[in-house]
């Protein structure tokens, strides 16, 4: 049983990597439940998708309740807290899309500490990765997602092993797979390195 | 296979062998008709994406009538457009099973209302099922062309954003091709509804009505789930909402029994009264409206049964927005009095955290149009707005909308408003809103000398709900030869005399075009025309386009480019504006918005 919360910005590649998530799920013979945002999704609002691994009915996670929160952007990662407990945890792209609110509005986006404080005061962990430096190392810039994908596999709270995330991620990348699996690579290297130490 | 909801509605239309789909494109719908122009080639159907919803349903209706299978899709409020020629195809009764899917959106997340649609079905005498899961919305699919065959009647299969947009596994069977064509045969009697006709058919559909009900009785689709060890407290639910019902039981560690209704309409009114007889109290659960609590009500009095019925009238569910586990459990323990607590959940202060909505994006001619809109009027107008990503033009700066109802309604309100008040009155519809239901509102404008300007946001596509052709587009799916109608003509042909089809892109143009519409005096027409950037962007013709930077030598900092102008591309960080490299599109609409020539082409 694992309870990913996704979140990111319209146009970000969330879709793709909750479908990654679903079919790594799919080929380790488990049950599994996506919920996407569709319509207004790369209209860059706030978008949420969710995958449920195991014998549940709904899709959509209680507040709490999620044992990962993975967010392609740092704001975003704050703005998901309420799925958070202390069992939860918290990876963030350290990516910044400052949204239009912090230009018209005058409001402030956090700083990366500010957001690290506020999500460990609920969350149990938090650890920020740059995902899309990674993605750029790996020679494919726009596949932070793929970097992100690797980062939940790394943190290795979904019980699914690495050979099927790879699989899945060639059922669901057209282009330049080799480099999306270096992507993914990167990303699961740098969470599970930060387990070790 | 890992299907969403939609595609595997897509899946069994296939596999019942339907000869013709027919869709409007409307979140949270899009992907049935999507999925099914994908490979409607292949599968040798015939795929169209019709003018709006109700011709849609009139294709199909041709076709079912005929004997062939049909299949139509639309969103919740597409069903108000195509209401019309469905309710009364339910007095005919078809030949060929013939399967409307309305999918509904509880909470409004991509609509202007959250109209329970199931009332529809209670409206026209139709039978309603109503899936949870992806596997049903497959299997109901399959099991809708059936059911529409053995009663000769339309079929709704009702869905839900959390029921068409949730991916989960699916197992599918064999696509058996059914056939293509069929000869109508003649039958004036049953399918010309003159009164006489009509008076005899509303009998026979009322009869097909009582056998329905018999049958959704006896159906498969309608079962019993234990909870814990079951025991006196019942559980009757549907859709959704029994996925949250089976999530919260386990949650709060109750027994009950749980009724799950599949086939919802007719209600199935002896499994229903047995299922009171061997409970204490029940709990409806369903969001938004309380049909089902309502009949179940009327069985109960019906039946003379005291059985506790427990549901929105008590207020332990509400009648608006959609549901989810908590509110369910939450309801639950109303309902029958547990004693379980709900798990608290942390309460974050997020107020002040930037808000993200949904935006017009990098390089989207609606935000040149809009900017010109209100340099030319100095924001002294009324603007009556319609459906589409351009009613994001509603918030700031533009604030350009400020009536909107539903599809094509910005052309018939904006001839009301021009008739009641003084100001200058604009109305902005897309142009496959302009194709939908556009036309007789501008019509009408013509015929009574309505005083307005009409401006068609032409970025030659559906852009919100995933870029579908639409009459006006060139190109339309791969099993489709099309043919382009052109929009000036229509506007010509609706007898518009002064028409002007300017590039939004070109602001000072459009400034004065605007300025010249408003001094006309009837009804004025221009078309914005400009491609949607998004296609642009995906099919890399941008190449022409050039990107931007500013110069912050040149930059007075008077933050015009951010609080009068919108582009996502271009923020505002401790006083000095910048665009991002990344996402700016090259449209160079800010540099000319910029009033002291600060925004440059980047080299």
């Amino acid at each position: 049983m694992a309870d990913i919360y996704l979140v990111g910005v319209g146009g970000q590649g969330i879709i793709t990597a909750s479908r990654i998530i679903g079919d790594a799920a799919i080929l380790a013979g488990k049950n599994v439940l996506l919920s996407e945002t569709h319509g207004m999704a790369q209209r860059g609002g706030s978008v949420v998708c969710t995958a449920r691994i195991g014998e549940v009915y709904s899709p959509l996670i209680p507040d709490g309740q999620a044992d990962v929160i993975l967010s392609l952007e740092l704001l975003e990662a704050l703005r998901a807290v309420c799925k958070a407990s202390k069992k939860t945890v918290v990876v963030s792209s350290s990516e910044r899309i400052v949204p239009l609110s912090v230009s018209t509005q005058k409001l402030k986006y956090p700083t990366l500490e500010e957001v690290r404080r506020d999500v460990t005061e609920i969350a149990g962990e938090f650890v920020s990765i740059e995902a899309s430096k990674l993605a750029g190392e790996a020679g494919v810039p726009m596949s932070s997602n793929i970097v992100m994908v690797g980062a939940l596999a790394g943190t290795g709270r979904t019980n699914l092993d690495r050979k099927h995330f790879e699989k899945a991620i060639e059922m669901n990348i057209a282009r330049n797979v080799r480099e999306n699996l270096a992507a993914f690579s990167k990303g699961f290297d740098a969470l599970s390195r930060k387990n070790r130490t | 296979m890992l299907l969403l909801g939609n595609e595997a509605i897509a899946r069994g239309a296939l596999e019942a062998g339907i000869a013709v789909a027919t869709t409007y494109p409307g979140t949270p719908a899009s992907e049935i008709g999507d999925a099914l122009a994908r490979v409607a080639k292949d599968a040798g159907i015939y795929f169209e994406y019709s003018t709006n919803e109700i011709v849609a349903t009139e294709f199909a209706v041709g076709a079912a009538a005929s004997g062939v299978r049909a299949l139509v899709s639309m969103k919740h409020v597409g069903l108000n457009v195509a209401a019309d020629a469905l309710l009364t195809f339910a007095y005919t009764g078809t030949r060929g099973g013939f399967v409307l899917v309305t999918a509904d959106d509880p909470s409004c997340h991509s609509s202007q209302n959250e109209q329970d649609n199931r009332y529809y079905a209670l409206l026209g005498g139709i039978p309603l099922l109503e899936p949870s899961s992806p596997q049903e919305c497959y299997q109901m699919t399959k099991e809708a062309f059936a059911l529409s065959e053995k009663l000769e009647l339309p079929v709704i299969l009702r869905t839900t954003t959390r029921v068409s947009h949730v991916r989960g596994p699916v197992v599918v069977g064999e696509i058996v091709p059914g056939p293509k064509k069929k000869e109508f045969v003649k039958d004036p009697k049953r399918f010309v509804t003159v009164p006489a006709v009509a008076r005899a058919r509303h009998l026979i559909l009322l009869e097909r009505l009582r056998e329905a009900s018999k049958l959704a009785d006896g159906s498969a689709l309608n079962r019993t789930y234990k909870i814990g060890t079951g025991g006196r407290s019942g559980i009757i639910t549907s859709s959704a909402a029994f996925n949250y019902v089976m999530d919260a039981a386990k949650m709060l560690g109750m027994s009950a029994d749980v009724l799950k209704l599949g086939f919802s309409h007719p209600l199935p009114t002896h499994l229903i009264a047995e299922f009171l007889k061997t409970h204490d109290s029940v709990a409806v659960v369903e969001e938004l409206e309380p049909i089902l609590e309502t009949s179940i009500r009327a069985v109960a009095q019906h039946e003379g049964l005291k059985t506790k019925i427990l549901g929105k009238a008590d207020g332990a569910f509400p009648q608006a927005y959609e549901f989810d586990q908590a509110i369910v459990a939450s309801g639950l323990v109303k309902a029958f009095g547990l004693r379980g607590e709900i798990a608290k959940t942390v309460s974050v202060d997020l107020q002040n955290l930037p808000v993200r909505p949904p935006v017009l994006c990098a390089g989207c001619p609606h935000s040149a149009t809009y900017f010109a809109v209100n340099k030319a009027t100095n924001r002294k107008a009324m603007f009556a707005s319609d459906i589409g990503c351009y009613t994001l033009g509603v918030a700031p700066p533009y604030s350009a909308a400020d009536l909107l109802v539903c599809m094509g309604s910005s052309v018939g309100t904006a001839g009301g408003l021009a008739k009641v008040n003084d100001q200058p009155v604009i109305a902005f519809i897309g142009d496959s809103t302009f194709f939908h239901a556009g036309i007789p509102g501008l019509i009408n404008a013509v015929h009574h000398g309505h005083k307005f300007l009409l401006m068609i946001l032409d970025n030659r596509t559906t852009a919100m709900t995933g870029h579908q052709p639409h009459p006006g587009s060139d190109k339309g799916p791969s099993c489709c030869d099309i043919t382009s109608v052109s929009i000036e003509e229509v506007v010509r042909g609706c007898g518009v005399k002064w028409l002007k089809v300017v590039d939004p892109y070109d602001i000072k143009t459009t400034t004065d075009t605007v300025k010249q519409a408003l001094t006309q005096n009837g009804v004025s027409v221009i078309i914005a025309r400009r491609e949607c950037a998004l296609i642009v962007k995906r099919d890399q013709k941008g190449a022409i386009l050039k990107k931007q930077y500013i110069d912050q030598e040149v930059c007075k900092k008077c933050r015009t480019c951010v609080d009068k102008f919108q582009c996502p591309a271009i923020s505002s960080v401790d006083k000095v504006q910048t665009i991002d490299d990344a996402s700016c599109a090259g449209c160079g609409a800010c540099a000319q918005v910029c009033p002291y020539k600060a925004i440059k082409e980047a080299r």
